[in-house]
């Protein structure tokens, strides 16, 4: 996504060689400091420069769902057949952003190559580095259970090597094919066995499919974990709703439309009008592609209601649902360009911690 | 964040507020387009509110419509990745059309089902069907054959037929390297003679339905005639002595099956020959020359029509006539008793012989009243338990052999000529149009590959029969010898000749085929062979 941050004036400032904004402390293995005293005097607005990307990966054996699962997530066409036999030859670097600065990436894990095999060990400090999320997708259905979790070992080996304070998700996919009745347990099995495993790391386990709301919910789920800030932003959007008076207000991830927080003042009546309102979206995306064009803001309205959805932040959307029509739209509108800028503003007074949503 | 919760209900029939039940549909949906537009595609011009009740969506059924769409969106068209499968979209007969305005309609299913009858019902469907006006004939059957010969040789059909309609519906699992389910039995045919095996058997089937056609064509002509002179000798008072429900009649005018079968009374009645007024009614109302014409206008339109399903509640009648007439001859033989007496080679005045060498005559009506072969694929398929085929069938083909006893037993026995009259008649009535509309099927069907092309086909198609109908009433009345003919011939083919030649050729191509068999199938055709030749004989 294209930052739209022509007013801004930035200056660039070197800090310091590495440019990995970590998550918890900012001192730590990767080394990352920041004089502070520098910082307040010299800097309005600052912009990291980046010189490594910090990725996503997102792992598991060939077959497990994970192009499928991206492509749904991030909107992006798959490039070809996800059902083939084999597996993905290449590695997979989408350069799809999201979070201000994460890169996806994809691996095929446990390819029955030997080819693949080396390719992964030669170049497992290579992959490993700089990692903020692993996601590793296991198929529920897979008969090599043994063989599935010893490639999760050798990955949380690396990762514990590279990038200790990574956060470690586990998908277990494709749980449509498992019988209604039998879901729960099967999953708090694998949950167990997965945690005893992941030891000393600690892994958050989530069941998914594709073809229920469960994939949605795992992945807000995450993104959820990987904002630092995420109960402050809820109370600055629940003051910003009672202020303008709105029924609901969201805030999407820009790239995915995922969920960041929202904010209800009532009861709503459809449990999934966030993956709804997420998949009406990335469609219209996709048909607005075709036409070189970019999705920017629409506008919603009819007797009961009026929707806005907008860009808010450089890294979010907003969602603003007003259920009194007869607000005009531009008051509405106001209200949210000028809620854009407190947000923005809020990010940046966090400071260097935050700089998850920073570009 | 915390508000998600799951929602674990179900994509099935608990999609729509129990509260409402949405009235009949007029949704022009095929569900075999099912898989290619699932899941809910259709255009909402099409949706018709009948009941200004509007059932709403499950969110968890809008939700995945929607998923489904958006994945749609991210695959190429042959691209199988994203495609739904089947377990979480739910089965046809669940599904409901979803408006994007957020109604929702349930499929409706039409009679031709998708296997959900019950045994039941599909017993009762062949019962049905094979009842006919066969059942008119066949005490004048029985006493062309004498009586115990007539019984031993309707047991004896039935059992061969019932057979020949086993083999039928056996040679399509014969083939076991094609997917025949959407086989009728000359698809089968043409499988194993080719084009002329289809063409073949597409005609024998119309040979019989046309028969059966231009019986009930007559029939009801002679149906309408006597109506109107009752109505007539009604309004003008005139005592008419000789009206349909005669006992002692050796002539009855409106089933003439029951007596002789003989050309039906063409006479006028001499009672009012000093009326004018009765000479004009006379003339504008004569059974052989007009009122058959009449008839088409009658039926014409009816015939026309393009859903089957208006037939099949029509059809509904004809089974509550045979109901009908079942219980009237069973009254009259009460009434009348019975007049039996067993004089087994010599002809009396009044009683015929038991065995006589007219039996031929019984046999060639009982093909046609035993034959469903040409359909019987089609209504064993919506047969809910498919392994019950067999068993449905025979037990179909034994109620139909009771009744066809019991009805030639009582009303032979009561003779003479118990007055069959009025009820046969609105069976026909209500069948007839059933048997336009499956003759359009089937001609229509093979020849343009589609059941209503244009009304112009259907027209055609309907004048055809229709005139056939006419010429006959007109000129060759004769409902038992058309029958007999008509039977024959197309029972032929398709209870004698083709499921035996099939079942020979299939065997062989297996390397199955023994002796034993061989010769009891050729003896098979052997026989339907002579029933042909030998009705004309007779």
């Amino acid at each position: 996504m294209e930052e739209s941050d022509s007013e801004k004036t930035t200056e660039k400032e070197n800090l310091g060689p590495r440019m990995d904004p970590p998550l918890g402390e900012p001192e730590g293995s990767l080394g990352w400091v920041l004089p502070n005293t520098a910082m307040k005097k010299k800097v309005r607005r600052v912009r990291y420069v980046k010189t490594m990307k910090v990725k996503v990966l997102l792992m598991g054996k060939s077959g497990s769902g994970k192009t499928s699962m991206r492509s749904i997530i991030f909107a992006n066409y798959i490039a070809r057949d996800t059902r083939r036999l084999g597996a993905t030859i290449d590695v997979e670097h989408s350069h799809v952003r999201f979070l201000g600065n994460l890169v996806l990436n994809l691996w095929d894990c446990g390819g029955q190559d030997t080819f693949m095999e080396n390719y992964f060990t030669s170049q497992r400090d290579n992959i490993f580095r700089n990692v903020e999320v692993l996601i590793y997708v296991f198929d529920v259905e897979s008969r090599e259970l043994e063989k599935d979790m010893h490639y999760y070992q050798s990955c949380l080996e690396a990762i514990l090597q590279n990038s200790p304070d990574a956060k470690i998700f586990c998908l277990v996919h494709k749980m449509d094919l498992v019988q209604e009745d039998q879901r729960d347990l099967i999953f708090k099995e694998r949950e167990e066995d997965l945690r005893r495993l992941s030891r000393p790391l600690e892994c958050s386990c989530f069941r998914t499919s594709i073809w229920d709301e469960t994939l949605y919910k795992a992945w807000s789920s995450i993104v959820y974990q990987l904002i630092p800030n995420v109960q402050q932003l809820e109370m600055n959007l629940r003051n910003f709703a009672e202020i303008i008076e709105a029924d609901e207000v969201l805030l999407f991830e820009r790239a995915t439309f995922l969920v960041i927080s929202h904010y209800q003042c009532k009861e709503q009546r459809d449990a999934h009008r966030f993956e709804k309102i997420s998949n009406i979206i990335k469609q219209f995306k996709l048909s607005c592609s075709k036409l070189a064009a970019s999705f920017q803001s629409m506008e919603v309205r009819n007797s009961n209601f009026a929707a806005f959805i907008d860009i808010f932040t450089s890294n979010t959307y907003v969602m603003v649902v007003m259920s009194d029509p007869s607000i005009p739209s531009a008051a509405t509108l106001i209200n949210i360009r000028n809620a854009r800028k407190h947000f923005e503003k809020l990010e940046r007074v966090d400071g260097p911690k935050q700089c998850l949503l920073m570009r | 964040m915390a508000n998600m919760n799951s929602d674990s209900r179900h994509l099935g029939t608990s999609e729509v507020d129990h509260e409402r039940d949405p009235g009949p549909m007029n949704i022009q949906f095929e569900p075999s387009d099912l898989r290619s537009k699932r899941p809910f595609c259709i255009e909402p011009t099409n949706i018709v509110n009948v009941n200004h009740v509007i059932q709403r969506v499950s969110d968890h059924a809008s939700a995945m419509n929607k998923r489904i769409h958006y994945y749609s969106r991210l695959t190429t068209p042959a691209d199988k990745a994203l495609i739904a499968p089947d377990h979480v979209v739910p089965a046809p007969e669940e599904c409901y059309v979803y408006s994007p305005l957020g109604s929702a309609y349930k499929l409706q299913s039409y009679t031709e089902g998708y296997g959900k009858n019950t045994s039941l019902v599909t017993i009762f469907m062949i019962w049905n069907t094979m009842m006919g006006t066969s059942i008119l004939s066949i005490p004048w059957g029985i006493k062309q054959a004498g009586f115990t010969t007539g019984m031993c040789v309707i047991i004896l059909m039935g059992l061969l037929t019932l057979y020949c309609c086993y083999r039928v519906v056996k040679s399509r699992t014969m083939m076991f390297s094609l997917d025949t389910t959407s086989w009728e039995y000359p698809d089968v045919c043409r499988h194993y003679f080719g084009s002329f095996g289809q063409w073949s058997s597409l005609l024998f089937s119309l040979v019989s339905l046309i028969g059966a056609m231009i019986v009930y064509w007559v029939l009801m002509s002679n149906f309408l005639f006597n109506t109107g002179k009752f109505i007539f000798n009604f309004i003008h008072h005139i005592n008419d002595t000789d009206t349909i429900l005669s006992t002692n009649n050796s002539n009855p005018v409106i089933c003439p099956s029951a007596g002789s079968g003989g050309h039906p009374d063409n006479s006028s009645m001499i009672f009012y020959a000093n009326d004018t007024g009765a000479q004009q009614f006379e003339k504008w109302w004569d059974k052989s020359r007009t009122v058959p014409f009449y008839l088409v206008g009658l039926l014409l339109p009816l015939l026309n029509f393009k859903s089957p399903s208006f037939f099949s509640k029509f059809n509904i009648l004809g089974t509550v006539s045979v109901l009908y007439l079942i219980f009237l001859v069973t009254f009259k033989a009460v009434r009348l008793g019975f007049h039996l007496e067993f004089h087994w080679f010599i002809p009396t005045e009044f009683f015929v012989p038991e065995i006589r060498f007219q039996f031929p005559q019984l046999t060639g009506v009982l093909t046609l009243a035993f034959f469903i072969h040409n359909c019987i694929i089609t209504l064993l398929k919506n047969n809910k338990k498919q392994e019950n085929n067999v068993r449905d069938l025979c037990i179909a083909y034994m109620l139909v052999t009771l009744t066809y006893l019991y009805i030639g037993v009582l009303v032979f026995a009561s003779f003479p000529s118990p007055p069959l009259s009025k009820d046969c008649i609105e069976q026909m009535m209500t069948v007839y149009p059933l048997l336009g509309y499956l003759a359009r099927v089937q001609l229509l069907g093979h020849i343009f590959g589609d059941i209503y092309p244009s009304i112009f086909h259907v027209l055609i198609l309907n004048l055809i029969i229709v005139g056939a109908g006419v010429i006959m009433a007109c000129f060759y009345p004769n409902i038992g010898g058309i029958i007999r003919y008509s039977g024959a011939a197309c029972g032929l083919a398709f209870v004698f000749i083709y499921p035996s030649l099939i079942y020979i050729i299939s065997l062989h191509q297996e390397e199955r085929l023994t002796w034993p068999k061989l010769i009891f199938h050729v003896f098979i055709i052997i026989l339907g062979v002579a029933n042909l030749i030998v009705q004309f004989f007779m």
